[in-house]
Order: C-alpha cells, then sequence, then structure tokens
C-alpha cells in the first residue's frame, strides 16, 4: 500500500516553479540582502545588481576600469574626472538617463540622514557637476588615485527614495527586476530598451538554495542552468561526470585571509603571528579540501592586478620555525604540549570545517583555537565590534589597491573603514595615503610596492588563497565570458548552441 | 500473555548494550588512532585497508571517532541519568512522604516542568547556559528527572502502607532513612525499566543537541555533531552518515531491548 | 461532562501562564549579562545601554515580567535584535509550515500503525506479528538525526523518486513527514498490537465466534474498540516528542518553519526571538495536551465522573 501511496505523490523531483521559457536559472546561496545599489553592500547584491543597473565605469575582464554609462573618461585635473555619457542611454521603463540622474544617486547616498551604507566610502568625494546632461564632473577634496572605485555605484532615476526592504528601483541594465521573493527567487526579465542579439536570455531566475547539495542536484538534473563558485570542490568530480554539464575553471581574485585582532597583547607580538603563519599549510588546503580551484596567496592583491608585486615574504608550512618562534616569544611548552595560548576564533556554519582545519594545525604547535559558531548576521555583528582574536573572510572584488587604506589605516576602523582588527603602523598609514593622492602610475606602482612588502613582514592578516572562479553550467550554454571578480555580466549575452537540445530528465 | 521462557529482548539487548559499555572503555585503548588528528591527503576516504569505516572531511579516521564518540554517548548519558534517577527519586520520595502542602507543592512544580516539551526545555537551557559539558548535563538532567519523580512518588505512597514500612516507621526510622534503605530498594525494579528507556532517549537527546550545535563542540567527535558535519557530503560520501547514524541506532536499539526484556522479566507490560 | 471541559478550560490559564512564566526565567538564566552575551564583549557602552533599555531589562524584575505578560495578551512579543522586525510576526509566518509538518507527520504515523498493528495483533506469535514488532522497535530506536538522512539518501539521491529538501508540493512533505512520524507509528504500533492481542483472548471473543461471527470481525469490533483508549493516551503522552520532533526535522529538510527559526535565532544570540519561539511552542504543547484530556474524556466515561 505504501509504494502505491508514495508514487500517487512523486512528481517531477524539480518540484514546483520551473523557469519560463528562454529563462536561465541560476542558483544561489543566499538571497540578496538589497536590490538598491545603494544599499545593498553584500556580494549577492552586487551579482545580482550588476545585471540590473549600470554605472559611470567598471572594472571589465582585464581588470582594468572601463566605461560603462560612459562612452569616455578623461582627467581634466589632479582632482576633478570628467565622463561624457553615450547618446541615447534609457532606463528599462523608458525614461531617458542623463547626468541628473546620476548626480541625484549620488545625492541620495551622501545626503545626511540617508540610510545607505555606502556614505563612508566617499568621503573624498567633493561635488558632482553636471555641466550639461551628458556630462558628469567628479571632483575630490585631494588628488585622489582610486577616484575611478567612486564611479562604480549603480545609478537609479532621479527622484527615487531610499527604502529598506522595498522595491527595487529601476535601471539601465540589460535586465529589469520582475519580482524578488526574498529567500525565494529573484527573477529579472530583459531591458526592452536595451539591444539584445538573438538568442539570448529573454530572463534570468536566480533562485535561492541554502543547500549545497540541493545544488549540485538541481545541476545534475538540468533544472538549474549554472553555478558560480557555490558548488562544493569535493562534488565537483560528481558533476564532472555529467555529461550535459562543463566546468569552467579560471583564476579569480577573492582573498582569503586570516585576520588577527590587534586589540590582544598577545597577538601584537610579531612571533606570534609569524608563528601561526607558519603553522597553516595552506597547500595542503588547496589541494584537498579545494581540490586546486584556489592558489595559493602571498598578499591581497591577486597577480591579474596590474600594481601586483611577487618579490614578498612568503610563510611556507614549517611548523618547527612556529615552534621555536613560539618558544623564543615566551610561550613554552607545558607538561600537556599546550601553550599558554589560547584564542577564539569566530566563524559561521559554513567555515567550520576551514575553522577545524586550523584548529588541528595550530593545536599542532600547542596553540589551543576555541571555534565559536555563529548565525552570519550575528557573526558579522561581531567582526565590527572587534569581538574576535583570529576570523578569516574573504576580500572580493578587489580592483583598486586603495582596499589596502580601507583595511589598514589605523583610522579606518568600522564603522568607518573595515580595519576590523583595528592594526595601527605609522609607516603603512603613510604609504597607503600617500598612494592614495600618487596619480603617475609608475610611482604609485612603486609605492604599492614597499605596501605589499610591508603587509607580508608585519602580517596584519595571514594571506591564505586566491579562490578560483568555478563556472558549472549547461554545456549548450555559449558565449560566457569570465570575470576574475566573479562577475556574471556576460549572461546577457549567453546563448544556447544547438548541442543543447539534450533530453534531461530527473 | 503468555510469558516467554526465553527472553529474547533481554538477551539481545543485554548483548548490544555490553558491547556498547565495551567499545566506549576499551576502544580507544585498542584503536590507537588519535581522533582529532586530521590528514588532509585523506579526505572524505571511503571505508577500507587501514581506514575501516574512511575518513571524514577532514581526513580524520572516522573508526576511532565512533569509538570516542561511544566514550561521549555513554559517559554523558550515564551521568545524566544517574543526576536525573538520583534527584527525581528524592524528590518524588520525600514529597510522597511529607505529604500534605510539601507534596501538592512539589507536584504542582513537576506538572509545571512536565507542561514544558522535554527536548524543548533541553534545548532552551543548552541554548542558554551555553557551551560546556557540565551545562550539557544540566541541559539534559532537567529534561527526564521528573519521570523518576512521579514514578517514585507513586509507588511510594503506595508502599508506604505496607507492613515493612510500618515496621520500620514504628520501630523510629526517619524518612530519609525510610526512603532510602527499604523504599528505594524495592523500586528498583521499575526504576530499572524506566532507567533504560530513558538512557536511549538522553543517547538521543545528546546526540540531537550535538547535531544542532548545542551540544558537544567540535573536534569532540559526538555522533551527533558527526552527523550534522556528514550532511553537506551525503552525495559524494555517505559513509559519514551511516557510521555514526547506526552507532546511535545499535546503541539505542540496545537499550529498549534491555529495558523491554526487564519490564518482560519483572512482569510489566512492555510498551 | 460539560462540568470536565470548563475545568479544564479553566486549568488552561494557570498552566500557560506557569509555562509563560517558566520562559520569561530562562532569560535571566543567562550567566553573565544577557546584553553583552546578545552584543558581544567588546561591545560600545552606548549600543549596550540602548539594547538594555530596549529590552527593558534596566527595570525591575517584577515591572519586567508584567510587561512581558503584558505584552503575550496583546500578542507582541517584542522585535528582533538583528532585523528589528517584530518577534510575533516573524513566528507567524513560520507557524503554518510547523504545523503543516506535524499534523503531516501524525497522519502518517497513524497510516502506518494502523495495518501494522493490527496484523501483528490479530496473529500473536506468528512470522507476521514478530516481523511487524522488529520492525517496530528499530523505527523507534533509529533517531531522527540519521533516519531523515536515511531517508534521503535512499528515496532521493539513490532511486530519485522525491526532492531533496525544502517545502513545496506534496511530494515534498512524504521525506519530512516519514521522518518525523516513523517513531510514533512504531510506538503507536506496538501499543495496538499488545491491545489487540490481549483482547484476543478475552470473552468477548469467545460470544462472538460462538455467535457465527468471523473472529476477524470480532477483533475488529470489540478489539479496536477497547484499543481506543491507551492509544490515545499514548498520543497524549507522545504528541509532545513529535512537536519537538519538527525542531530537528525541519534542520534536516531545510524546512521554513518554527524549528528552524528557533535554531537560527539562537545562532544569533536573538534572545527575543528565541523566547517567542520557544514560548510558542510550549503553548503549543500546552493546547495539545488540553485537546488530548478532552478527547480522552470523551471516550472514557470514567474520567468525567471524577
Amino acid at each position: 500500500m505504501m509504494p502505491l501511496l508514495l508514487s500517487a505523490v512523486v512528481g517531477c523531483r524539480s518540484g514546483a516553479g520551473a523557469p519560463p521559457s528562454g529563462y536561465l536559472q541560476v542558483d544561489i546561496d543566499t538571497s540578496p540582502l538589497a536590490l538598491d545599489p545603494r544599499l545593498g553592500t553584500d556580494a549577492m547584491s552586487s551579482r545580482v545588481g550588476e545585471l540590473v543597473f549600470d554605472a559611470l565605469a567598471r572594472v571589465d575582464e582585464h581588470q582594468e576600469f572601463a566605461g560603462d554609462l560612459a562612452a569616455s573618461i578623461e582627467r581634466s585635473a589632479p582632482t576633478a574626472i570628467v565622463f561624457h555619457l553615450r547618446p541615447g542611454l534609457r532606463f528599462s521603463d523608458g525614461r531617458p538617463l542623463t547626468a541628473r540622474d546620476i548626480k541625484y544617486t549620488y545625492d541620495s547616498i551622501l545626503a545626511p540622514g540617508s540610510l545607505s551604507p555606502r556614505a563612508a566610502m566617499f568621503s573624498e568625494l567633493a561635488a558632482i557637476e553636471t555641466p550639461d546632461s551628458a556630462t558628469v564632473i567628479l571632483k575630490t577634496h585631494r588628488p585622489y588615485a582610486p577616484a575611478l572605485t567612486l564611479a562604480t555605484v549603480g545609478v537609479v532615476p532621479y527622484g527615487t527614495p531610499i527604502v529598506p526592504h522595498g522595491a527595487a528601483p529601476v535601471g539601465s541594465g540589460p535586465f529589469a527586476v520582475e519580482a524578488f521573493a526574498r529567500d525565494d527567487r529573484v527573477v529579472l526579465r530583459r531591458n526592452p530598451y536595451r539591444l539584445a542579439a538573438l538568442g539570448t536570455p529573454r530572463g534570468i531566475v536566480f533562485k535561492i538554495v541554502p543547500d549545497p547539495t540541493v545544488r549540485a542536484l538541481e545541476l545534475a538534473e538540468g533544472v538549474c542552468d549554472l553555478v558560480e563558485n557555490l558548488i562544493q570542490p569535493d562534488l565537483l568530480g560528481y558533476l564532472q561526470r555529467r555529461p550535459a554539464l562543463a566546468i569552467d575553471r579560471f583564476p579569480g581574485t577573492a582573498y582569503q585571509y586570516l585576520a588577527f585582532n590587534f586589540r590582544d597583547p598577545r597577538l601584537k607580538d610579531l612571533r606570534v603571528r609569524r608563528a601561526i603563519a607558519y603553522a597553516l599549510d595552506r597547500r595542503a588546503i588547496v589541494d584537498h579540501l579545494f581540490h586546486r580551484t584556489a592558489r595559493v596567496a602571498n598578499g591581497m592583491l591577486a597577480p591579474e592586478n596590474t600594481y601586483y608585486f611577487g618579490g614578498v615574504t612568503t610563510y611556507p608550512y614549517d611548523p618547527a620555525r612556529a615552534d621555536s618562534l613560539l618558544d623564543k616569544a615566551g610561550y613554552p611548552r607545558g607538561a600537556s604540549g599546550w601553550r599558554a595560548l589560547a584564542f577564539v576564533y569566530k566563524t559561521t556554519p559554513e567555515g567550520e570545517r576551514l575553522a577545524e582545519a586550523f584548529q588541528a594545525m595550530l593545536g599542532r604547535v600547542g596553540i589551543r583555537l576555541r571555534i565559536r559558531v555563529n548565525e552570519f548576521g550575528a557573526f558579522y555583528g561581531d567582526i565590527q565590534r572587534g569581538n574576535f582574536d583570529l576570523m578569516s573572510l574573504q576580500w572580493v572584488g578587489i580592483s583598486d589597491p586603495h582596499q589596502y587604506r580601507m583595511v589598514f589605516d589605523s583610522r579606518q576602523t568600522p564603522p568607518r573603514g573595515l580595519n576590523r582588527g583595528a592594526y595601527s603602523n605609522p609607516a603603512m598609514d603613510r604609504l597607503v595615503e600617500t598612494g592614495d593622492s600618487t596619480l603617475d602610475r609608475a610611482a604609485r606602482r612603486a609605492i604599492y610596492r614597499q605596501v605589499q612588502r610591508l603587509a607580508a613582514d608585519d602580517l596584519p592578516y595571514v594571506s591564505l588563497w586566491w579562490q578560483d572562479n568555478v563556472v558549472v553550467m549547461d554545456r549548450g550554454l555559449e558565449g560566457f565570458r569570465p570575470y576574475p571578480n566573479g562577475s556574471l555580466r556576460s549572461l546577457a549575452d549567453v546563448s544556447r548552441g544547438p548541442r543543447a537540445h539534450v533530453e534531461r530528465g530527473p | 500473555m503468555k510469558r516467554r521462557a526465553f527472553n529474547a529482548s533481554l538477551m539481545i539487548g543485554a548483548s548490544l548494550v555490553a558491547t556498547l559499555v565495551l567499545c566506549a572503555i576499551a576502544g580507544p585503548l585498542v584503536v590507537r588512532v588519535n581522533p582529532d588528528a586530521i590528514d588532509l591527503a585523506r579526505t572524505l576516504a571511503p571505508p577500507g585497508p587501514g581506514h575501516w569505516l574512511g575518513c571524514d572531511a577532514l581526513g580524520r579516521d572516522l573508526l576511532a571517532r565512533i569509538l570516542w564518540g561511544a566514550r561521549i554517548s555513554v559517559g554523558v548519558s550515564s551521568i545524566v541519568i544517574a543526576l536525573s534517577l538520583i534527584a527525581g527519586s528524592l524528590i518524588g520520595g520525600f514529597a510522597a512522604l511529607a505529604g500534605g502542602r510539601i507534596d501538592e507543592l512539589v507536584m504542582r512544580a513537576v506538572d509545571i516542568v512536565l507542561a514544558f516539551p522535554g527536548f524543548l526545555l533541553a534545548i532552551a537551557l543548552a541554548a542558554i547556559l551555553g557551551p560546556g559539558l557540565p551545562d550539557l548535563v544540566i541541559a539534559l538532567a532537567a529534561m527526564g528527572w521528573t519521570s523518576y519523580a512521579r514514578l517514585v512518588r507513586g509507588e511510594v505512597l503506595a508502599l508506604r502502607e505496607r507492613d515493612f514500612a510500618v515496621a520500620a516507621s514504628a520501630l523510629g526510622a526517619r524518612p530519609a532513612r525510610l526512603l532510602l534503605r527499604h523504599l528505594l530498594p524495592a523500586l528498583s525494579g521499575p526504576l530499572m525499566v524506566q532507567a533504560s528507556f530513558g538512557i536511549g532517549g538522553i543517547i538521543v537527546a545528546e546526540a540531537a543537541l550535538s547535531f544542532l550545535g548545542l551540544g558537544v563542540m567540535p573536534p569532540a567527535p559526538s555522533w551527533g555533531n558527526m552527523l550534522d558535519a556528514g550532511r553537506a557530503f551525503i552525495l559524494v560520501a555517505p559513509h559519514l552518515t551511516t557510521a555514526p547514524g547506526v552507532a546511535i541506532g545499535l546503541a539505542v536499539l540496545g537499550f529498549n531491548l534491555l529495558g523491554d526484556g526487564l519490564a518482560q522479566m519483572i512482569g510489566s507490560r512492555p510498551v | 461532562m460539560k462540568r470536565y471541559i470548563v475545568r479544564r478550560l479553566l486549568s488552561l490559564v494557570p498552566v500557560a501562564l506557569g509555562v509563560a512564566s517558566l520562559t520569561f526565567a530562562l532569560i535571566h538564566l543567562i550567566p553573565g549579562d544577557p546584553v553583552i552575551a546578545m552584543l558581544g564583549d567588546n561591545a560600545s557602552n552606548a549600543d549596550i545601554v540602548g539594547l538594555r533599555q530596549r529590552l527593558g531589562l534596566d527595570r525591575p524584575l517584577w515591572d519586567q515580567y508584567a510587561a512581558f505578560l503584558y505584552g503575550l495578551a496583546h500578542g507582541d512579543l517584542g522585535r528582533s535584535i538583528l532585523t528589528n522586525e517584530p518577534v510575533a510576526r516573524l513566528i507567524a509566518e513560520r507557524f503554518p509550515a510547523t504545523l503543516e509538518l506535524a499534523i503531516a507527520g501524525l497522519a502518517i504515523a497513524i497510516l502506518i500503525a494502523l495495518p501494522l498493528g493490527f496484523a501483528a495483533g490479530a496473529n500473536p506469535g506468528r512470522p507476521i506479528d514478530l516481523g511487524a514488532m522488529s520492525f517496530a522497535i528499530l523505527g523507534i530506536s533509529i533517531p531522527h538525526i540519521y533516519l531523515g538522512p536515511l531517508l534521503m539518501i535512499v528515496f532521493s539521491l539513490d532511486l530519485g523518486w522525491l526532492p531533496l529538501t525544502g517545502r513545496g508540493g506534496l511530494s515534498h512533505l512524504v521525506l519530512p513527514a516519514l521522518t518525523l512520524g516513523a517513531a510514533l507509528a512504531a510506538i503507536l504500533a506496538r501499543m495496538l498490537r499488545q491491545s489487540l492481542a490481549a483482547a484476543g483472548e478475552a470473552d468477548y471473543i469467545r460470544t462472538a465466534l460462538a455467535k457465527g461471527r468471523s473472529r476477524l470481525a470480532a477483533l475488529v469490533h470489540h478489539g479496536l474498540r477497547n484499543a481506543i483508549s491507551p492509544v490515545v493516551t499514548l498520543l497524549g503522552l507522545q504528541l509532545g516528542g513529535l512537536l519537538t520532533g519538527t525542531i530537528v526535522t525541519e534542520i534536516i529538510f531545510s524546512w521554513p518553519g518554527l524549528g528552524r527559526l528557533l535554531i537560527t535565532a539562537i545562532s544569533a544570540r536573538d534572545y527575543p526571538l528565541v523566547e517567542g519561539c520557544v514560548l510558542t511552542f510550549a503553548l503549543t504543547y500546552v493546547l495539545v495536551n488540553l485537546v488530548t484530556d478532552l478527547a480522552y474524556a470523551l471516550i472514557d466515561p470514567r474520567v468525567r465522573i471524577e
């Protein structure tokens, strides 16, 4: 009787809600926090936002800044950059996009009492001028080398208020938001005012699937067309055996690091930090836990970045050296083998496996790591408030070495900046401040060579690895272009080749 | 109902429990592998020579972790059961002997605690008290003491009037002595049956709390947190789930059968 | 009968009050300062004072208790400290999913236990009895945390019949409900078997046989009727376990219900939300107990006379 009952309820395993025809389905792991580009600073909001909103400039596939809404960009003065807009720009509801909308977008972020968390990033911005409807001038207080990073905010129409948890604003990107059911899916449909080649997707459904096994299953069954970076490396072998899927791996700039909290006097001791760096076997983690979908890193900037400098101190796995450093630092091993060193490591459930690996590796050199797991919201709050000894996170989408100032300048502690560990080094402060105001490329390169050397020697972070971008997709999809920062912008131009019509069932 | 001459439940149950206790005590001594030693090259290795149950997500030997997990399960549940049993019996016994208002008061308190679903109380306490073994024991003990209190109170109320109790009382035995030396020993049968089922319940509760991240903390290998860790790899390494799952199942089966068998032996209906 | 119902309904108030008070007391059992537990050791003084005020923790205990009860009576359970949304609303959004799961679990348990228990009880000592009861003891022994993944591996991954996780149509409900209800099914089956086996030897069976009725018909008629009372008692004892079983089942199957909300709230150290979820579960349990008590009274006249 049971099998009969069961077969009565068994349907297609994929369940309800298959995407409309002509739409792509992309599975993601968490909901974007906000689809208003002025509110959503998390990675998922950016990924989806890039398809809906255009900006003055964006980082292209070669890690260079290129005009997006702007047809041309020039620096008219050390403190001013001029953007000439392309003609005929329109929002997805037909409204023309002019300089007025761009100015409004920035003004709404910088307005006093504005709810936008981006406001802190624009402290260098002095003014936005719009001499005519097709020209925007960004003026900074001082000569500001990373000025183009200010130009990457998605543009919304004039008059759109910032409403937390509100509807997504209208944008000018290749797609528009059709529906956003938080914790379920984001549905995008093609922007009718943007030219689209024949065969490209009529829309994209970003389906939120928190369970990593289900994401892999949906790919294997053909329910989902593409997943970027959110497949566990251990499952790649399983997916590789599926003839209907293709797996693309390309170098990425996402930088995983171990951060120290310098408010703890024990971590202020360079010998302790160096010992920790030598105690971690990053090679083994990359090879076996990530199945080589990452590269052991020696600094925040990946080799693809024009400012990258590789001649820095590295820390190959050397537990013996770590032992001697800790002995010299005054933490000898006790009778039980442990040293008088115990640190609290904070993480989220997704990071628990890595945490236990670190715990075991540090345990080998006598350091006790206490792991505290909290759901992301509480974890993030802890990090912002400096409530940790050690933690590991990723910086995604670093384009300009200005990032060094945001994370290592002693005055950039939260909520103002990203220096969560309260690192303070006057030499670093001087270098990164000069780096921001040096406009000459060669001179700036020289400065950041020193910055990278200093970061590797003084260890505010232990550099862990640069994560590759791994895209698993329907073999029939053509035209996907990889971006080192993981951007999905090329989804607007993919199409299904003739091979795609392979019958795939549950 | 016919009494089976051969008490299968008791035999099988006792064997399983004995095996479990043996594994817990002697297992880690026989299989001298460090359960916390990671070996990244053997991540998710399937069962085979050298690692008879395979390896987990960090290359740790699963057999060693299962055996150490047995220590945790048996250890924690023993302590918890002992605490619940002692606390519950004493409270219930004194309430029955004291009678009157004290009895009423105690039973009201028991009712309020009973109005709260047991496992929920354990979760709430574990969440609030935080990580750590003593807090875990408190949370788990809070779940079960009421059943012993009720049992003992009920039986003591009945036994109180029996000859041996009246005699001892007449001879000047204080209530404590009466309870401990005369009444409780008479109850050892039903208490054992209750405890047997109880241990199974505690083993599952501890595993569930560890599964939810509220019990035994990593890297310590509780069968519960091993089951939680195995979930992400169910597609490519189901042995991570099977090993601890079967271990819990067999342990609980053993205690359930033992309880059944004991109940048959002393004549009450097994349920 | 009416008097009994009224009495039981009236007793609901003090019990609910007791349960609510116990829940209230739990928050004050947090070792150290609950506000620091929520915000962390390095939180700014302003943050700490602000949250303390918001939660009313700076007021005297009786004041807080009164405010808590007042809020409860008006459906106000405070605000989540993480998202600032009203706790009551968050709970109301998730509760139907848990209810759906619990009812489905109960339904499956009864659907499995009836035929299994009956078949075993009608044929005591025969292979079907032994087989069914072995199955049952296994069902009691395998915990949710393993049964869930086991069913997932067999029915979803290997056979591909059913979806793995999540809430959706009927097919998404099967595995979670089965996981939740299996232990209850096993216990019910054993109880049913016990009742029927005992009834099978009773006088009225012999009478019925003498009258020419089939043994089976007699069993169904008398045996089942007699079994209802202990079954309802058993259900009354086990429904609490069913309710709390949803917590673990929801985590395993990513079911968007109250249990998952509770665990997430604990992980987020969001104590107002934790308190709200615990309270909801506990009060539901009290209600369920009341209903089963009333059902029992309907069935067993002796209860009413007390």
